[in-house]
């Protein structure tokens, strides 16, 4: 039951930073909510398959995304040069 | 033993003050920690926010932080226990390695919440609540207002420096 809860919670909260995130025009202001989106997905992995092996799926998916917002950040803000 | 509901909202109250805390502990608000995080803390000032709050929602959507790391931890102790949060903290920590971050918040985030979450687990916590209350924990800080979201961690930032 309270996985129940938790799954239901993560869903609401995934499809309302997805809708924002669709919403929102300024490419660097969507990524935060893309990060909330993926909090809830990588939640949402463990959630539905209570496995040891769910665990590195969730790792995988978050950092993942992680890196591909980083990429899209700074390949917009114009690459390493500004490091 | 407290009601799922009560549960899920001590859980977000704890984890958010874990992640802010190990956060600005970490130094994630002085600057961004690559041009990405950079960009995205210089556009939240200029919609109204405040830069250095800007600079660690930049760096939360850049690497894995502490906050990546209590969701995991939390994960990690629900499919396999204590250790199933420490083997989180070592994927974390690789994580960290691959985006450009040296690692010490998100590793550190993700070892105190495995400890946190398998010691509550022990007075009738469930897991699973803490997944749920890292999720609303993250959403109050950068999917409801990035203004006012970054004016908090900015002013947070103003009594650690």
């Amino acid at each position: 039951m309270a996985e129940l809860i938790a799954l239901y919670i993560c869903g609401v909260i995934a499809l309302f930073a997805a809708l924002r995130c669709l919403i929102e025009k300024d490419t660097y202001l969507k990524l935060p909510y893309l990060n909330v989106m993926n909090f809830a997905v990588a939640g949402i992995i463990v959630l539905v398959l209570n496995h040891p092996l769910s665990l590195l799926a969730a790792v995988a998916y978050f950092v993942g995304s992680t890196l591909e917002a980083n990429a899209i950040a700074s390949a917009k803000a114009g690459g390493v040069q500004n490091d | 033993m407290l009601a799922d509901y009560e549960q899920v909202l001590i859980a977000a109250v704890i984890c958010w003050l874990l992640f802010v805390t190990i956060d600005v502990l970490f130094r994630l608000p002085e600057k961004g920690g690559v041009s990405g995080a950079s960009a995205i803390g210089k556009k939240i000032e200029a919609d109204g926010g405040d830069l250095h709050g800007g600079y660690m929602m930049g760096n939360i959507v850049s690497s894995p932080d502490a906050s990546a790391g209590t969701l995991l931890a939390a994960c990690g102790v629900y499919v396999a226990g204590l250790p199933g949060g420490l083997a989180a903290a070592v994927l974390v920590y690789i994580g960290n390695r691959i985006c450009h971050d040296p690692g010490y918040a998100g590793t550190t985030g993700a070892v105190l919440a495995s400890l946190m979450v398998a010691g509550l687990a022990g007075i009738g916590f469930a897991p699973e609540n803490f997944i749920a209350g890292m999720v609303i924990a993250i959403l109050t800080i950068q999917g409801l207002s990035h203004r006012y979201a970054s004016r908090l961690l900015g002013s947070l930032w103003g009594w650690r420096s």
